[in-house]
């Protein structure tokens, strides 16, 4: 017992020393301390990430189960404090863009082409030597502005002599669909048809048409907006929240309606809605109005409503719209429902078909919501007929997905229809990177540490083979052929997995070690200490744990800080390649989402720069760590690189 | 022991490996799950009966047993007759590897010549300024470079170079505007070319010179302290000579090693880099075997590995001859 203490006391004493000595270097105090950092966000990932890092879903329990949840924001969001930057437009924009025109002579028939000038400089534009140079490809027969106008374009023209000319076009001619957003479609790019004005133009001023730059003078609305929950008390469990936000009224007396606590989809509350026809009387109505504010010029990038209804008696319609105040209102659902036992659950999608045609919009969400102001959120149910009826509502909300999100935005949701919020993800990728990284340096370290030993202390015929097979290791290419190794087991089990990855970096992370434990059990084999040992008659097995192992283990820490940062770079570089684990969520599956997502490099790397730098700058940062830590050890441990005093 | 037996043994030890590498290369694409001519025929767009799949079978000789097919792929190896591969379609694969050698002998070449000659050199000055603010910043720089995943340089490099100040293409071998027709005067077309090649070698550059500092000061670190060097000091000579001619020469030696095995990886290229810009090199042809269609294209794989162990046993090799004449201490064990 007293050796057991005194062995424990001595290693106490030891490593107090060695604490001491670590203390004082920086680099290793900064490596422990970002280790220790993201060490606490892998264990802690759970409660430090707002979101599940795959698939995430809101309020996944809060909806019925029939219905599939909605997702927790749109692809591609930007982050949220994105809205102190102020160097982000937003409100409406001015834009001024430069067209030029040619018409073309093709037997009897002449045509003519437009194409946006990429210039900022009117004054350029004066000679035609300049015009000629600039002038870029057609675009089409039109003057097709490349953002959605808000109000009416301003057009001029610029001749050849400088002098620029107003132009008055009628209103129709910029083909317009909705009094807030001219131009097409609902929110795209306005377009003007200035055929029959161009050929008025010719006769005017001849040939020189081709010198003549039209400018176009608008501006367009762009918007940080964030997602907007209508109903965030959705399942209407209080009285005081009904009656507080929501208004509603009744077409005639025979309906009525109020807040039951005890039914609803889980008996927690719902609007009940009662039909009792007066004699003769075959229709009536109620209207549910919410009011609320859109305080954004952007509208939303989609919506996802919810509403749940169980109707006792006649059949009833249900009507969904969303009104601007002092426009018409637009109609996202239309519904007819008869009696049935249990609750029907409909989500109103903006992608869904119906709704794009009860809506008469290709894009519902900017055709209910096109601009800031107050709007009213309604559902109408009517009944008809001469039966008693009770309509019972719950689980009623309508989502507006914005377009910024959480800390770091979200991604494009690839291989999924749920897209994930990118902080969370970089939180819990810390586990893979951490897992990898120290289990394959652990056992490489241990196969080399092992290899090594036998190699050197055994020698013969076993150390010549282990060196051998140790040099052609080397001497294959290793990011080659760990590729290869990856695919061929990805072949036979269908699916990359983590171990795989650790199980090719343990394969051919031993060699260097092994090497230079070899080097120094030769060494140490011909010191006097071990002579002495083995002429007291000591095993084999008793002098290298007892007098060869001890010496080592300083170089087996150093190799051990050091081989991290390889495998976790290596493991980020396989999966950034596509050859990672697809169904846990790590660094490199965010930098491969981020390669294959499609959009171009420039794009990416300056507006999505959040997706993939945080990663890239985390592994950067762990893999620094191990290397710092592993370099303050060498100079502690190393007698060789010790300080001279 | 002499020089020349030092040479013969260097020589059938290399034998050796390469036919060690050869049987290891056979083994993993023999053990590669799945039917390679199915996933040639996919790969291919080839479509076949029954009778012909069979034949074809036969043709190439898939059905012959493991020692068989073995003994004709070292022939085929030896007689540099790689086949054809899948890549376009089945196109013979030594050409595909002759055109594209070339664009990384070039790229991994001046990076690896540039980050040798930077890293030696402020690997050295750090040495014999130890324990300075200089030598804390370029050790700290150094294990930066080193633990940043070449990939986020990469990043950087387009974003700051070629997205936002436009010196450089994000891509690509040469200028994509020239499309089929590249310029007809030298200057130009050098111009074009050295344009496209900057920012992946600088990635490449700043991606291994930190290995190289940190290598050649602790080189130059352990030899710092030997006794010949205080000899040399007592002796008075100037302190650049004794850095020139004792340290650095000494502590050559590791470093002629890493040399000539960064030369021996030259060709397996960087496949990360390449990919990054589009450089049609080796890295993107290994790149392109191996996930540019259906099946991976092992012909190609197959030779290409070949070829990197290769010229990493060749460069193990002339190290080893360096090492024995420039070190007078080695006696050709």
């Amino acid at each position: 017992m007293a050796t057991r203490k005194a062995r424990m006391r001595f290693a106490i004493k030891r490593f107090k020393g060695f604490w001491n000595q670590f203390k004082k270097s920086k680099r290793g105090i900064t490596g422990l301390s970002i280790i220790t950092f993201f060490v606490v966000l892998a264990i802690f990932a759970p409660l430090i990430a707002p979101y599940a890092p795959m698939d995430p879903k809101k309020d996944e329990d809060k909806y019925p189960v029939q219905t599939t949840p909605p997702r927790i924001a749109e692809k591609l969001c930007a982050p949220t404090w994105y809205k102190y930057l102020p160097w982000i437009p937003r409100g409406l924009t001015q834009v001024e863009e430069l067209f030029w025109t040619d018409i073309i002579e093709l037997g009897d028939a002449s045509f003519l082409k437009f194409g946006r000038l990429e210039v900022t400089d009117i004054e350029t534009l004066t000679s035609k030597e300049t015009f000629d140079k600039y002038r870029g490809n057609v675009t089409s027969s039109y003057i097709e502005l490349s953002k959605a106008a808000a109000g009416t374009p301003h057009l001029q023209l610029i001749f050849p002599n400088g002098t620029i000319k107003d132009v008055e076009v009628p209103e129709e001619w910029w083909t317009s669909k909705s009094p807030a957003v001219l131009g097409g479609e609902v929110g795209s790019p306005a377009y003007v048809s200035m055929r029959s004005f161009v050929y008025d133009l010719r006769e005017k001023f001849g040939e020189d048409l081709t010198y003549i730059a039209f400018k176009v003078n608008y501006n367009y609305s762009r918007d940080l907006t964030e997602n907007m929950e209508l109903v965030p008390d959705f399942q209407f469990s209080s009285n005081q929240t009904f009656n507080e936000e929501w208004d509603w009224t009744t077409l005639t007396g025979s309906a009525r309606l109020r807040y039951n606590s005890l039914e609803g989809v889980d008996k927690d509350g719902c609007i009940e809605i009662t039909y009792s026809p007066k004699a003769g009387e075959n229709e009536s109505k109620v209207v549910l109005k919410k009011q609320f504010k859109y305080p954004y010029y952007e509208p939303p990038l989609s919506f996802w409503g919810h509403i749940s209804l169980r109707v006792q008696g006649g059949p009833v319609s249900l009507v969904v719209t969303v009104q601007k105040e002092g426009e018409e209102s637009i109609t996202i659902l239309k519904l007819r429902q008869s009696e049935q036992e249990t609750y029907f659950h409909k989500v109103i999608s903006s992608f869904a078909d119906e709704v794009k045609q009860v809506s008469g919009s290709l894009s519902p969400e900017k055709a209910i919501l096109p601009s800031p102001g107050d709007y009213i959120f309604a559902i109408e149910v009517v009944f008809n007929g001469e039966d008693d009826t009770t309509v019972y509502l719950d689980d009623v909300n309508l989502l507006l997905y914005g377009n910024t999100f959480g800390l770091l935005g979200t991604d494009n949701a690839a291989g999924s229809s749920y897209p994930r919020d990118i902080f969370s993800t970089l939180v819990y990728g810390t586990r893979v990177s951490l897992i990898v990284g120290i289990l394959s340096a652990l056992f490489g370290t241990l196969i080399g540490l092992f290899l090594g030993l036998v190699s050197g202390y055994v020698g013969g015929i076993v150390d010549e083979i282990i060196m051998r097979v140790a040099d052609l290791f080397l001497v294959l290419p290793t990011l080659p052929l760990f590729i290869i190794l990856v695919v061929a087991l990805k072949l036979v089990y269908g699916i990359v997995s983590m171990w795989n990855i650790i199980l090719v970096l343990t394969l051919f992370g031993w060699m260097g070690f092994a090497r230079s434990v070899r080097s120094m059990v030769l060494s140490l084999r011909e010191r006097p200490f071990v002579e002495a040992a083995k002429a007291a008659g000591a095993g084999r097995f008793y002098i290298i744990n007892r007098h060869i192992l001890p010496n080592v283990f300083a170089l087996v820490y150093i190799t051990l800080a050091t081989s991290v940062p390889g495998a976790i770079i290596t493991e980020a570089s396989l999966s950034w390649l596509g050859l990672g684990d697809p169904r846990i969520p790590s660094w490199g599956k965010l930098l491969y989402d981020f390669q294959t997502s499609g959009i171009a490099v420039t794009k990416g790397l300056t507006e999505y720069w959040f997706w993939m730098f945080p990663a890239c700058i985390a592994i950067a940062l762990l893999a620094m760590a191990f290397i710092l830590i592993g370099y303050a050890l060498d100079e502690i441990l190393n007698p060789r690189l010790r300080m001279r005093r | 022991m002499g020089l020349k037996e030092y040479i013969a043994k260097r020589i059938v030890y290399s034998i050796i490996l390469i036919f060690a590498v050869l049987t290891v290369n056979f083994l993993i694409f023999a053990m590669m799950p799945g039917d390679p001519l199915r996933q040639y025929m996919a790969r291919v767009e080839l479509a076949t009966t029954q009778e012909q799949y069979q034949m074809l079978r036969e043709q190439l000789g898939l059905d012959k047993p493991l020692h068989q097919k073995y003994v004709e792929y070292l022939g085929r190896m030896l007689t540099w007759n790689f086949g054809k591969g899948m890549i376009g379609g089945g196109v013979d694969v030594t050409s595909q590897i002759m055109q594209r050698l070339p664009n990384t002998l070039i790229l991994m070449g001046t990076s690896a010549v540039l980050s040798i000659i930077a890293g030696v050199l402020i690997g050295a000055l750090v040495a014999t300024k130890r324990g300075s603010w200089f030598d804390t910043t370029m050790v700290t720089g150094s294990l930066l470079t080193y633990s940043v995943p070449i990939f986020f340089i990469g990043w950087l490099m387009i974003f700051f170079f070629a997205v936002q100040l436009k010196w450089f293409p994000i891509g690509g071998v040469e200028p994509r505007i020239w499309g089929r027709n590249p310029p007809t005067s030298l200057i130009e077309f050098l111009a074009g070319r050295i344009s496209c090649l900057v920012l992946p070698t600088i990635t490449l550059f700043l991606f291994s010179v930190g290995g190289w500092i940190l290598l050649s000061r602790a080189c130059i670190l352990e030899t710092i302290t030997e006794d010949y060097v205080v000899t040399a000091k007592a002796k008075g000579l100037r302190e650049r000579t004794i850095l020139y001619k004792h340290i650095l020469k000494n502590a050559s030696l590791p470093l002629i090693t890493n040399v000539a095995m960064t030369f021996g990886f030259l060709i397996s290229g960087a496949i990360i880099t390449e990919t990054l810009f589009t450089y049609n090199g080796m890295g993107l042809l290994i790149w392109d075997a191996m996930r540019g269609g259906p099946a991976p294209d092992l012909p190609t794989l197959q030779a290409i590995f070949y070829i990197i162990s290769l010229c990493v046993i060749v460069a193990n090799f002339i190290a080893d001859l360096l090492y024995g004449i420039i070190d007078p201490r080695i006696k050709y064990r």
